[in-house]
């Protein structure tokens, strides 16, 4: 047995095409190393990025991975896709293979410690990169915050679309009612505003970290309380019902905010603290993606696939199907309603116009896109969705005819999205790699 | 007095989600989709009105045609159906067709994003300003007993009435109607029979849209502005209103886009016209709280989902 | 006490009269048969006892307690199993979850257990695993645990409900048409695995079936159903020579 892993890719190589050559090569790679990798990555942008953007030609660093820069100015383009080898995919590529061996032992030692303990560290390193990452700009900072927002408002999609098989269309609703609710509190009791007066708590700005979970759990509970008027006669019939009612509670639901003049009415509200920093969303994101793989993956979970693969079925083998229905949909209403609160605090301005049919069709793309019935689907749907949005930002309206043309031909092609039906498996995801150690 | 005049701006309104409800409910009755594009399909009939009759105007105005007002306005109407039912087929050719058998929402979102496609493409060619339709009825005010009513109002009413007529006998004495009433009744037999099924499914999408067109050249007429939302403004609200008539009943479908028009019109008479949206879809909430399964509708099969 | 018993049972469909004055006793530990014409109202039966309809008139009891209009999951966590005439398995779900999913109603870790992985939950989901594998053996599909059910043969799939039915824990089982569109091999398994489960769990066993042949070998005491009413009872002996049966039902040429 070789001490270097590359035993292996050499036989491949030999026969093998570049590719699986350099699929071999990396086979051995733990997620650690990876993430290793991009945090090394994106350091180096830290430091260096803007001495190489410049020694390309471009005034900064570009903003996400060369896209924008390319589209706005075609001219940039191989200075755009340097930088990209320079920065990013280089130095990963050669971080996560040399330190492979590392890496794999590290993976090895903390799982032995505890799954608990690997998955913190594998999140650190998450948190670091993308911390570091949008430490450069604004714009980014904001990026990644909303796609953090985007996976939970999909997921929880996902989950009655998906995992349950029904056609929802409420979520905009759900997120409407969390963002207000949230808001409505934090700005009633912390902020000196025009419409709600002074602060009832005047609290000192560090202690608000601690207030601003009750907010978004408030949104939430909220959000799952609206689900409940579109569950109770939905979940009594069958068939394409839930998709018509929701639909009409997502219009409701605008209407009444626009309506609702102590809340702005159609202006909207704003004014709200800021809270929902990079930690605060990637801590919630994290909890809300926890949280649900371990519902979907536990016995009363799967009583949700039950009930869409053969309701009848379901009920005869002891299944409670209409408690599971209920509990999924306000389940999945109540996470939209607290990632509504994020959005609201992120943007820290809330209107009824941003919960309507673009929303609606935004998160059904993503849904769809990343695939039904699984959690990496979602992620997948979310974060490809929100950056092929900013990539074709430059596009202005062409965009529109793009993203539908795209979403499509996934339908055609892949029915039920691109990473449909496969477990969320952190064990799997955080185990070492390649050949076990012997030495 | 108020009453009657708002019963006749009802019945106009009424018309126009009728016969965009028609389409939705006639796809969904016969092929069991959602076609989330028909709204957008009834904004590009509007705009396809708008540049046949400006075309056709131009050249009366040239004096290369002698054509009166009345044939243009014919034309319009029946060259936009032709030429949007097209449209529609080709949503159905693209949206639809290479779904089948795919779960039934997937194809959902692909109308979904047909309309979208539709509507940036619209804003794409035409720009975001609002077009004037050109008038092709000289406006003639009637006062009946305190209630003003145009000529305009007359013959849109009428036409779509005469329509939505023409597809009742079409769907019942018609060949293509039986057949197309036969998939609706079972959509895995019929096509075992011999009848072909992608003809039925473009005839339907086609059918759906000339009426849908038909509503957008009204509308025009009516309302004489046009601008790229207007299918979403407009066609989900019809959507939901051709549900609650009840899957594929052309006759629940025409009712409740009647019903829809009477709730919205006296809503705003009675209430601030902000709260229209709120209490029309509120009103069919209940309503279908009540009769889960429209007007006309069947009950749904237990077996069919998304 | 009979394991399951139902008095007077009858039940329209609009008009149409499927079930009259039906009365069933299924004593524990027997095997009974139920046997009819296509159309007969079997099935119906079956759906009446489990809850899937409520009957119009009649009364059901499950060890002398009353389940008549109960909810069908209720009556099932009661300790009534079913297998379909055609097949019902969940297309996306594996062997394996199939079982487990059947102990829903046992799951004692609720939801917070669900939402947050608690030691109770992976313990409690443990013990489910290593019942539904034991199923599985006993069913003889313990070799394909892991594989997605619309991947399986037909005769394999049977298995796989009747093990799904075995893990609600039932105290009598009911098999609609268990045979049905089996080879000679699947179908010679099949009955083994009756007979073993009937053994070894020692559980009442009321079962539709078209196969005379099974029927006379499994059973105890057979019913005849024609038009929705009992024109026979018996054991098989005593059916295979009633010639009210052999008349509606069994044909001159068919008892050999
Ligand atoms: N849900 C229903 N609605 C209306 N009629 C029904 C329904 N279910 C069954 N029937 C009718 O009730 C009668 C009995 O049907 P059932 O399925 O119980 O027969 P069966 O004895 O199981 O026949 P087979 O041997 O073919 O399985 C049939 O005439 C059938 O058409
Ligand atoms: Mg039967």
């Amino acid at each position: 047995m070789g001490v270097e892993s590359g035993a292996i890719p050499v036989k491949a190589g030999r026969m093998g095409s570049l590719v699986s050559k350099a699929r071999a090569w990396y086979s051995g790679v733990p997620l650690l190393g990876w993430l290793l990798g991009v945090l090394v990555a994106v350091a180096l942008e830290h430091i260096l990025g803007r001495r190489v953007a410049r020694a390309l030609g471009m005034s900064k660093e570009p903003v996400l991975f060369g896209f924008v820069t390319m589209l706005r100015d075609p001219a940039l383009l191989p200075s755009a896709v340097l930088y990209v080898l320079l920065i990013y995919l280089l130095p990963i590529a050669a971080v996560a293979r040399l330190t492979a061996q590392l890496t794999n032992r590290l993976a090895a030692t903390l799982l032995s410690l505890s799954s608990g303990v690997s998955s913190a560290v594998h999140l650190g390193l998450i948190y670091g990169a993308l911390h570091l990452w949008s430490d450069l700009s604004d714009y980014r900072l904001l990026l990644v915050r909303l796609t953090l927002i985007a996976i939970m408002v999909t997921l929880s999609l996902n989950l009655v679309n998906g995992y349950m098989g029904e056609f929802s269309c409420s979520h905009p609703g759900f997120m409407a009612l969390g963002a207000y609710t949230a808001s409505v509190f934090t700005v009633i009791l912390f902020v000196d505003d025009r419409v709600f007066g002074a602060p009832l708590l005047a609290l000192p700005p560090l202690l608000g970290q601690f207030v601003f979970p009750i907010a978004l759990i408030l949104g939430g509970v909220v959000a799952a309380l609206g689900a409940l008027l579109v569950a109770v006669p939905s979940f009594r019939t069958r068939g394409d019902y839930l998709a018509i009612v929701s639909l009409a509670f997502m219009f409701i639901v605008k209407s009444l905010i626009e309506n609702l003049e102590i809340v702005g009415g159609p202006r909207g509200l704003q004014g709200q603290p800021d809270w929902a920093n990079l930690p605060t969303v990637f801590l919630w994101a994290v909890a809300c993606i926890w949280i649900i793989n371990n519902f979907v993956r536990s016995t009363l979970g799967k009583a949700l696939n039950a009930v869409r693969d053969g309701e009848m079925a379901a009920n005869a083998m002891t299944v409670d199907t209409r408690r599971t229905k209920m509990v999924a949909f306000l389940f999945a209403a109540f996470w939209a309603g607290v990632a509504g609160g994020l959005f609201a605090h992120v943007l820290r301005y809330v209107n009824p116009g941003t919960f309507d049919l673009k929303k609606l069709a935004e998160v059904l793309a993503m849904v769809y896109l990343g695939g039904l019935n699984s959690v990496m689907g979602s992620i997948v749907g979310a974060v490809g969705f929100n950056l092929l949005s900013e990539a074709l930002r430059p596009l202005q309206i062409i965009k529109w005819m793009i993203i539908p043309v795209l979403l499509i031909l996934v339908m055609i092609f892949r029915p039920t999205g691109l990473i449909a039906f496969r477990e969320f498996d952190v064990q799997e995801l955080i185990r070492p790699k390649g050949e076990p150690q012997q030495h | 007095m108020i009453f009657f005049q708002n019963l006749v701006n009802a019945l106009q309104l009424g018309s126009f989600y009728a016969l965009i409800a028609l389409g939705y409910s006639m796809v969904y009755g016969v092929l069991m989709l959602f076609n989330f594009a028909h709204g957008d399909v009834f904004m590009v009939g509007a705009y396809i009105g708008f540049l046949v009759s400006t075309g056709l105007l131009t050249l009366a105005n040239l004096g290369a045609v002698a054509l009166p007002t009345w044939l243009i306005l014919a034309l319009t109407i029946i060259l936009a159906m032709f030429l949007t039912s097209f449209v529609g087929m080709l949503v159905e050719r693209v949206g639809y067709r290479p779904l089948r058998g795919a779960p039934r929402a997937s194809a959902a979102i692909s109308g979904l994003m047909i309309g979208i496609f539709l509507e940036t493409f619209v804003l794409w060619l035409g720009g975001p300003k609002r077009r004037s339709f050109p008038a092709l009825i000289e406006s003639t005010t009637y006062e009946l007993g305190g209630v003003i009513v145009t000529n305009k109002k007359i013959v849109i009413v009428l036409v779509s009435m005469l329509l939505m007529l023409a597809l009742h006998l079409f769907v019942r004495r018609t060949k293509w109607g039986m057949a197309m009433r036969a998939m609706a009744y079972d959509y895995v037999v019929v096509p075992l029979m011999g009848v072909p099924l992608n003809t039925i499914a473009a005839l339907t999408f086609g059918l759906g849209s000339a009426l849908a067109a038909a509503a957008g050249v009204f509308f025009g007429i009516a309302y004489p502005v046009l601008d790229p939302y207007m299918g979403i403004r407009y066609g989900w609200k019809a959507f939901v209103a051709a549900i609650l008539g009840g899957r594929g009943s052309v006759l629940g479908a025409a009712l409740a886009g009647f019903m829809l028009g009477f709730i919205e019109i006296f809503v705003a008479w009675i209430f601030p016209s902000t709260w229209r949206d709120l209490i029309a879809y509120s009103i069919i909430l209940l309503i279908l709280t009540l009769r889960p399964h429209g007007f006309f509708g069947e009950p749904y099969s237990a077996q069919l989902r998304l | 006490m009979p394991s399951l018993q139902v008095e007077g049972m009858t039940h329209y469909f609009g008009g149409l009269r499927a079930v009259h004055g039906y009365d069933l006793r299924v004593e524990p530990g027997q095997i009974r048969g139920l046997i009819g014409p296509n159309g007969a109202g079997k099935t119906t039966i079956f759906n009446l006892v489990t809850g899937r309809y409520t009957p119009t008139e009649g009364r059901i009891t499950l060890e002398g307690e009353e389940i008549t209009g109960l909810e069908p999951h209720k009556i099932a966590s009661k300790g009534l199993g079913r297998t379909y005439q055609n097949l019902r398995l969940w297309r996306h779900m594996t062997v394996l979850e199939h079982v487990k999913l059947a102990r829903y109603s046992k799951i004692g870790y609720g939801l917070v257990g669900a939402f947050f992985g608690t030691s109770r939950r992976h313990r409690e989901e443990a013990e489910i695993e290593e019942r539904a594998n034991t199923l599985l053996e006993l069913v003889g599909a313990r070799h394909f645990a892991d594989q997605v059910v619309t991947s399986l043969p037909y005769g394999a799939q049977r298995r796989v409900e009747l093990a799904r039915a075995l893990a609600t824990e039932p105290k009598i089982l009911l098999l609609d048409e268990p045979t049905a569109g089996m080879n000679l091999e699947e179908l010679v398994q099949m009955m083994d695995i009756v007979r073993r489960i009937h053994d070894e769990l020692g559980l009442a066993i009321f079962l539709i079936e078209h196969r005379m042949k099974i029927v006379m070998e499994l059973c105890d005491v057979i019913q005849t159903l024609v038009f929705g009413q009992v024109i026979a009872e018996g054991t098989p002996n005593e059916i295979q020579r009633n010639p009210a049966v052999i008349d509606a039902y069994l044909g001159k040429d068919v008892v050999t």
